[in-house]
């Protein structure tokens, strides 16, 4: 059982390392080494150690006829030296490194696995041997016993095992929490057994990863002793070719074939390893190398057909977003849509609620607002209007300009949203000083005193570090920093998630008022019905990136149509009727790169017929401001 | 602080009494060995038995290590090699080399100041370099200049520091006429302090591109690993939504963050460094104390090799040990601990 599943992981692997082109490069590398060592006797046109009698001109005898690598110091083949010398070196390397691993794997289990003072000692032990310099004790060790080829790879390898023994350490550390390493504990068995058969199996991918550096390291020191002239006299290896070499006269002599062939050799079988070490290492810690700098995707949103512009009697309009759609690619995967044609507009002074599960497109329907999208995402169509600007067909100039000054973001958990290296001051200085230029430094540190005083953070606390703030004074801090070029609308992405239910309080309050203050819009993304009725005056319901429905809270609230917004509430406790049980919707959101055929909500709607498994529903508008997209609220 | 203090402290303990042992417990007892040396006159031996307590105990119930003989336990802990030796490091005495016949801390400390002239050249041109390309490949991930960049690296890395010495010297004193070695060219006289530092610089460079690209690949490659996990914090998300640019990100926001690593890298390499000085400074003929090591190694003088392995060593977990309060320096969070 277990050999079948180690059989199919190993297969598993070996494709993914077959994808890795740096990979695949160094194995062949390295495996063509191993096969010219192996060979030496058959590859090589002649042995090294045949005494061959020499005249002057056979000294560094240039390339040529039957030497194809021309002669070193001694008149002999230089492609027969170096052939023979794969074998001292891979051996070194090979030897070596066994007893590094060795040495590095046991320390490493063992006070990963033990802790306690053991784990002090020997990690103790192991920072003071990391700093000692390797190369210098090894030259004094080997010159103070003979330098034989033995004695060379066990020094070479009592000294390399210090960076094994710290990775095998913390691979040690994770695996020992895992839930079936604490269950085999549980019921008793001892620490021999769970070592070999629970925590072996899981660090031993890391220890063959870091094997393949280990011998390179061993390698290149073996070279480097033997060019200082520690080696052993009858086994020849690269580095002692390019000793001779140096020492006797091949740079005055102008022979570079005795130079540059040995160090050919070495330069091969340790790229081969590093390519190899980096191909083993993407395949088994495989990350995504994108990030927030990367280039956006082009957008490539085409207009959409103009629906009659609502009209309502309240403030000017500032966010008039239409029909957006974003998909999410995926590599060798199918896109996943994760916003489709999703409509909204935002008044001045308005509070607008974005509900609906986790995953359903809500913080990527508010990234995209202000082209903030990871490089994945791609806006497909739609328009993003702002005081009748297209936001997304701007220039990154453009964009940039708008960002903060205009709309700003407060993120979800803002535990790292905030740079820890800075002072929360200085943070919100560089926005002030990027959209409303540079002041005086005095004008500055007032505005920033009266945005920390804003939301009830001390001013005297603007030189400290966020590590020394709360959690809750972040999120205000985060609030502070987003007020501080007066934007016109605020995005407040579940800006009280993770928090206790005072400063929960304290928040909310705080928005209330500088909305009132300051005439904010204010997107509040949230799964916390309670909060929307008390601070919303419309709400967006989203489900599996479309919406489900839109209208003003009261509507929501009262006369809720879609399934979906129903089946929220009654998930939602309502103080005014606290005899009703609350029910959990059963199942989960769709996965979004295969969306169910029909309506997204069809397989978990309490009212579904027929035709919700095969026709997605439009979005309706029901009376004046109030949307829906359910087959049960069609016009007729 | 006082902590990493306390540790550096343990180290260099722990330096010295390795530094003792290993040259009493290998092969051929070399303070004892050195004395045979037909080099040396009847009244130097006798200055050296004395001065080293040569004719003491090692230490407390061992008469000698190597072959191990017992001896008496209750004599007086000062009065053992040991403790002679642990007396004339205190007073800055390493001993005397058996081939220049003068003390080694002399010979060590001017070439301390070659090595640490070469060192720092190398070291912040490969550690420059290294930045800047690793946060362009990191910027432009996935693109053919990150894989160029990559691939270089690996290369660089992979490069054995001598030989690619060797491969320079060969063709920098060829084709473009650098001198093959050593500091100054001997028997010049220059006029002034210019025409001085310009003969230095030219025999500088080889040495230097050497040191520069073979440590170039490594920090290049640190920095572009942890240049892509800044880069996908929240805070870069945040920054960007401020409406900063690219340029202003990576300058204030990024690269700070991703030199908290990078210090501890520089810091950890520089016993690589120092290999990489023994290399250099062979194939050159820097005079070093990498160059030291491998003379005293090729004429059996173990006074210099102990004398320039303790030197180093320290040096190393100085540097170590500043590295480490440069760390809390820039981590605003170590310092509040």
């Amino acid at each position: 059982m277990q050999a079948t599943a180690a059989a199919t992981s190993f297969r598993g692997f070996w494709r993914k390392l077959q994808r890795n082109r740096m990979g695949l490069v160094g194995l062949v590398m390295l495996v063509t080494a191993v096969l010219v060592a192996l060979f030496a006797g058959a590859i090589a046109p002649y042995d090294p150690k045949d005494p061959v009698p020499i005249t002057i001109d056979d000294i560094y005898a240039a390339p040529g006829g039957e030497h194809l690598l021309g002669k070193d110091d001694a008149g002999k083949d230089v492609l027969s030296n170096f052939i023979y010398g794969s074998r001292v070196s891979l051996t070194v390397g090979f030897f070596a490194s066994f007893i590094s691993i060795f040495i590095g794997g046991v320390i490493g289990i063992v006070s990963g696995f033990y802790g306690g003072r053991v784990e002090n000692l020997l990690m103790r032990f192991t920072d003071i041997m990391l700093v000692i310099p390797d190369l210098p004790l090894a030259v004094v060790l080997v010159a103070l016993t003979r330098p034989r080829l033995s004695n060379i790879i066990f020094v070479i390898g009592i000294l390399g095992w210090t960076g094994t023994a710290r990775l095998v350490r913390s691979q040690t550390l994770a695996v020992k929490q895992r839930k079936f390493v604490l269950r085999a504990r549980a019921v008793g068995a001892g620490n021999w057994h769970i070592i070999r058969k629970h925590i072996f199996p899981l660090v031993l991918p890391l220890i063959v990863v870091n094997t393949v550096l280990v011998i390179s390291l061993a390698i290149l020191n073996e070279s480097t002793l033997s060019f200082l002239g520690l080696a052993d006299p009858t086994a020849v290896s690269w580095g002692q070719m390019l000793n001779y070499a140096f020492t006797r006269g091949a740079t005055s002599a102008g022979a570079w074939w005795a130079l540059v062939m040995p160090g050919f050799g070495i330069v091969w079988v340790v790229l081969g390893c590093t390519l190899l070490g980096h191909g083993l290492e993407q395949v088994l810690n495989p990350r995504l190398e994108s990030h927030h700098l990367s280039a956006a995707a082009p957008i490539t949103a085409a207009r959409t057909e103009r629906l009659a512009r609502r009209d309502l009697a309240r403030g000017p309009v500032l966010l008039d977003v239409r029909d957006l759609s974003v998909d999410f690619e995926v590599p060798e995967g199918l896109p996943v849509h994760a916003v489709e044609n999703v409509s909204f507009t935002l008044r001045e002074g308005e509070v607008l609620g974005l509900v609906g599960e986790s995953g359903c497109g809500k913080t990527t329907l508010m990234l995209s607002l202000m082209r903030l999208l990871p490089a994945a995402g791609r806006i497909l169509q739609g328009e993003v209007n702002y005081l009748g600007k297209d936001l997304l067909s701007l220039s990154e100039q453009e964009i940039a300009d708008m960002r903060w000054k205009e709309i700003a973001m407060v993120f979800q958990g803002a535990m790292n949203a905030l740079n820890p290296v800075h002072t929360v001051g200085d943070q919100i200085a560089e926005a002030i000083v990027r959209h409303q230029g540079a002041r005086s430094k005095a004008e500055l540190e007032e505005r920033i005193s009266e945005l920390l005083d804003l939301v009830g953070i001390g001013p005297e606390r603007k030189d400290q570090y966020p590590h020394q703030y709360s959690g809750g004074m972040r999120q205000r801090a985060m609030i502070a920093m987003a007020l501080s070029c007066l934007p016109k609308v605020l995005i407040a992405d579940e800006p009280t998630t993770a928090l206790d239910v005072m400063i929960q309080a304290q928040i909310l309050e705080l928005m209330s008022k500088l909305r009132e203050q300051l005439g904010l819009a204010i997107i509040f993304v949230t799964h916390d019905l309670g909060v929307v009725a008390e601070m919303c005056d419309s709400v967006l319901v989203m489900y599996g990136g479309v919406t489900a429905e839109y209208a003003s809270v009261d509507t929501i609230y009262n006369v809720p149509k879609h399934p979906y917004t129903q089946e929220l509430l009654k998930a939602f406790p309502d103080l005014s009727r606290p005899s009703e049980k609350l029910v959990a919707i059963p199942g989960y959101p769709p996965r979004l790169d295969v969306p169910p055929p029909g309506c997204r909500f069809a397989p978990r709607c309490p009212l579904v017929f027929e035709r919700c498994n095969l026709e997605q529903p439009r979005v309706h508008r029901l009376n004046g401001d109030h949307l829906a997209s359910c087959h049960l609220v069609e016009p007729k | 602080m006082g902590k990493r203090l306390g540790w550096a402290t343990v180290t260099v303990v722990f330096v010295i009494t390795l530094n003792f042992f290993i040259f009493r417990v290998l092969p051929g007892d070399p303070a004892r060995a050195g004395l045979r040396d037909p080099r040396l006159t009847r009244e130097a031996i006798e200055a050296i038995r004395v001065r080293f307590g040569l004719d003491k105990p090692v230490i407390n119930c061992f008469e000698s290590l190597n072959p191990v003989k017992f001896g008496d336990c209750a004599v007086n802990p000062l009065q053992t090699q040991f403790f002679i030796y642990v007396g004339n490091l205190a007073r800055g005495e390493l001993g005397v080399s058996y081939h220049l016949n003068r003390p080694v801390q002399t010979i060590l400390v001017q070439r301390l100041w070659n090595t640490v002239l070469l060192i720092g050249a190398g070291q912040i041109l490969s550690v420059l370099i290294g930045i800047i390309v690793g946060v362009i490949a990191a910027w432009k991930a996935r693109t053919s200049i990150d894989y160029i960049a990559l691939v270089g690296s690996l290369l660089a890395w992979s490069l054995p520091t001598f030989w690619l010495g060797i491969i320079l010297l060969f063709w920098g004193s060829r084709e473009l006429g650098l001198p093959i070695g050593g500091k100054i060219t001997p028997g010049m006289s220059f006029a002034s302090a210019k025409e001085l530092w310009w003969d230095v610089g030219r025999h500088m460079l080889l040495p230097t591109l050497t040191y520069t690209i073979v440590f170039l690949g490594e920090y290049m490659l640190i920095m572009r690993s942890t240049l892509l996990d800044v880069l996908s914090e929240d805070y870069i998300l945040t920054a960007k939504a401020k409406g900063l640019s690219t340029f202003q990100i990576l300058k204030d926001h990024a690269l700070r963050n991703a030199m908290l690593p990078m210090v501890t890298i520089i810091a950890l390499n520089l016993g690589f460094t120092v290999a990489g000085a023994i290399q250099i400074e062979t194939v050159f003929s820097w005079p070093g104390l990498g160059g030291a090591i491998f003379e005293a190694v090729g004429r059996r003088d173990y006074p210099m090799l102990q004398g320039a392995f303790l030197l180093l060593a320290v040096s190393v977990i100085l540097a170590n040990l500043i590295a480490d309060l440069l760390y809390s320096y820039l981590d605003p969070r170590v310092q509040a601990e």
